[in-house]
């Protein structure tokens, strides 16, 4: 096992039944880093954080999380991750010290211990309301907010965050990602899965999935460079683009990738004399722009650009 | 069995946890306080299997002292209003009289000869559970007619030898009271249960639970023992009730009583817990637990209808149903004062189902926990 990695995996499967939920997978999440799932519903994201967390043995390969494999069925690294799932949070009729209460007995914390780790997190995480607050009364960023906190009571080095901004305001995701930062600069690792790309580009790598591949792996700037090794352009007609002018353009010589966003449209090609000649008969009238890729163009290049 | 590696500070961390679930759920303590309270109400007021104050038409062609004596002892006895006016079938067929008793004339004469008599009983067999009440009243008012007939015969007539025995006023509710028991737990422990698992999966906690090192034999024990505790106070209540409201005699081993309830408890927590991982739905738990818990104890567990009186297929299939077992053993403690020897067989059914539902229960949980 390489020392600088926190997990480790190598042609890791996992299938149910003669369904193959997750296929062939290795990679390594290094310590101290913020480690991204992208991918559909039904990728393999959730599957393979399940299989991470000591909740499913894998079917074949070998996987190790910080130091342990699954030899005794994934009990150990129970013991040392957090998890916090995408369904479930807290339990919403338990008060704020009840549920922290319930983690730390699941876990046989020490009172004490406990109680200086649940101060430790509330500085870390801003939280400052009365430990008898319904959770029920607590808004959806918050709540978490706390959730990190129940899943981190132990002191975990690795945490596992499925979805974990799945239904929270815009302004509490940006909060929640603050918050991961802070988390990974106190050198744990976090493995996150999520469908938001804006919240992807703020990984530090990137692990795109696709019906339980592995299909991408890298940092944002990575994948948008292999990508699209050539440059890209902002196609904008002022108004619906000319009749039979995308058609053509879809056969043009070096073109990588064509998809509308909103009005306009983005075409990727492999070099830069590829585009001028087969953008050359661009109607008057339309303009064209150079643009980075960004992480959605990437993933309907690599995902959905498979499918087709 | 708790293997190893079952920790209690584990187990009792997820039994706080469900206490306070049920504290601050006000649906559940309704129905865990209420249910045994409305029970004993229900069938210790409002419902009573005892008929009593029938009309009798009597038709006594004897009218001598022995004939008045019968009537007398019909009379006495609480259950029958005697009244000798009108034709005694004619009443019966308009619905007038329950029953009509005809005693011929020479009666007397053939007591005081020492012969044997009899006297003609007619029943309304339209209502037949009515009918079946006053058909079981009839030995014992046989045998007191019998006893009191004597003096005026120079030999005693040929004495029935039937009497009620442990229950000899025939007080219904010393029988329906001690079964409640068998109700509120066959309900109560099945449906809670049922629904407390249940909800974990539903909203998806169970799989939060089950990424600690918390072992699923723990979470099993710490969410189902607040809810026996809690359907074993409705137990209490129901005994406490039933000896200080209702004067039911206890004649067995309270301890005894105590393992019963305890066996049976299991056996319904084990059903619920099957429900609960079967369903994963609080929904459909709730209506399985209905069906598979008060249907059998309400109905097939001898609670209303005798077990010996059902059609044979269904004589056999309580056997299956720990209900009827702790129903028979109830009864046998409270009004018997039946010990261990005596109550061995439904002892042993209620320990053995009780043991397979659990068995059933964990590897059903077990199984679909793991991959």
């Amino acid at each position: 096992m390489n020392p600088s990695c926190a997990l480790e995996v190598n042609g890791l499967s996992i299938k149910f039944g003669d369904f193959t939920a997750v296929d062939d997978v290795s990679f390594c999440v290094r310590k101290g880093e913020i480690f991204g799932f992208l991918g559909a519903n039904g990728a393999g994201k959730t599957t393979t954080i399940r299989m991470l967390c000591g909740l499913l043995v894998p079917t074949s390969g070998t996987a190790t999380v910080g130091g342990l494999g699954f030899g005794d069925g994934g009990k150990g690294i129970k013991r040392i991750v957090g998890y916090m799932s995408q369904k479930f949070t807290l339990y919403n009729d338990l008060t704020v010290g009840e549920n922290l209460d319930f983690a730390a007995g699941l876990r046989k914390l020490d009172p004490a211990y406990a109680k200086k780790r649940r101060k430790e997190l509330f500085a870390l995480t801003g939280f400052d309301r009365p430990l008898s607050t319904m959770v029920r009364a607590l808004p959806g960023g918050i709540k978490q907010e706390l959730a990190l906190s129940a899943a981190m009571l132990h002191d975990p080095e690795i945490i596992f965050l499925d979805e974990p901004t799945s239904g929270v305001a815009p302004a509490a995701r940006a909060r929640f990602w603050d918050l991961i930062r802070k988390v990974t600069a106190l050198g744990k690792t976090v493995i996150v899965t999520t469908h938001y790309m804006d919240e992807a580009e703020q990984c530090g790598r990137i692990a795109l999935m696709r019906t339980g591949r592995l299909i991408a792996l890298g940092s944002p700037e990575e994948l948008k460079a292999s990508a699209f090794p050539g440059p890209m352009a902002e196609l904008d007609f002022n108004g619906p683009p000319p009749e039979g002018f995308i058609s053509g353009l879809r056969k043009a010589r070096g073109l990588l990738e064509l998809s509308p966003h909103g009005m306009r449209w983005h075409a990727a090609f492999s070099g830069g004399t590829e585009m001028d000649s087969a953008l050359a008969g661009l109607p008057a009238g339309a303009s064209r722009a150079l643009i980075k890729p960004s992480l959605e163009d990437v993933f309907i290049r690599l995902v959905e650009g498979k499918e087709r | 069995m708790p293997g190893p590696s079952f920790n209690i500070h584990r187990a009792y961390s997820v039994a706080r946890k469900e206490v306070m679930h049920v504290l601050r759920d006000p649906f559940t303590l309704a129905l865990a306080l209420g249910l045994p309270v409305m029970l004993v109400t229900f069938f210790g007021y409002a419902i009573d299997f005892e008929v009593k104050n029938l009309s009798l038409a009597v038709s006594d062609m004897d009218n001598g002292p022995s004939s008045r004596r019968l009537l007398d002892i019909f009379s006495a006895s609480g259950y029958f209003n005697v009244s000798a006016a009108g034709d005694p079938i004619r009443k019966v067929d308009a619905g007038e009289a329950a029953a009509a008793l005809f005693i011929k004339p020479d009666f007397s004469r053939d007591l005081r000869r020492g012969k044997s008599v009899s006297a003609q009983f007619v029943l309304d067999g339209s209502d037949n559970s009515k009918a079946a009440v006053i058909m079981g009243y009839l030995p014992g008012l046989e045998a007191a007619a019998d006893a009191r007939l004597a003096d005026y015969s120079p030999s005693p007539p040929v004495s029935l030898e039937t009497r009620f025995l442990y229950n000899p006023e025939l007080n219904s509710r010393w029988f329906t009271i001690p079964g409640l028991a068998a109700i509120i737990i066959g309900l109560l422990a099945i449906m809670l249960t049922a629904m407390t698992v249940a909800r974990e999966w539903e909203n998806g906690s169970m799989e939060l639970l089950l990424s600690t090192p918390v072992r699923p034999l723990e979470i099993i024990v710490g969410k189902l023992a607040p809810y026996g505790v809690l359907v074993l106070t409705g137990v209490f209540f129901v005994y406490l009730a039933s000896r200080l409201v209702f004067g039911v005699p206890f004649a067995g081993s309270h301890l005894l009583f105590l393992l019963a309830c305890v066996l049976f408890i299991v056996a319904a927590l084990a059903q619920g817990l099957f429900i609960s991982v079967a369903t994963r739905q609080q929904q459909v738990a709730m209506q399985l637990s209905m069906i598979t818990g008060l249907l059998p104890s309400m109905l097939l567990s001898g609670f209303i209808f005798p077990v010996e009186s059902m059609p044979p297929f269904f004589r056999y299939f309580t056997m299956l149903l720990p209900p009827r077992w702790f129903m028979e053993a109830a009864r046998g403690i409270y009004l018997k004062g039946a010990g261990l020897r005596e109550l061995a067989v439904p002892f042993l059914a209620l320990t053995a189902l009780s043991a397979l539902m659990l068995a059933l229960a964990l590897k059903k949980f077990k199984t679909d926990l793991e991959p």
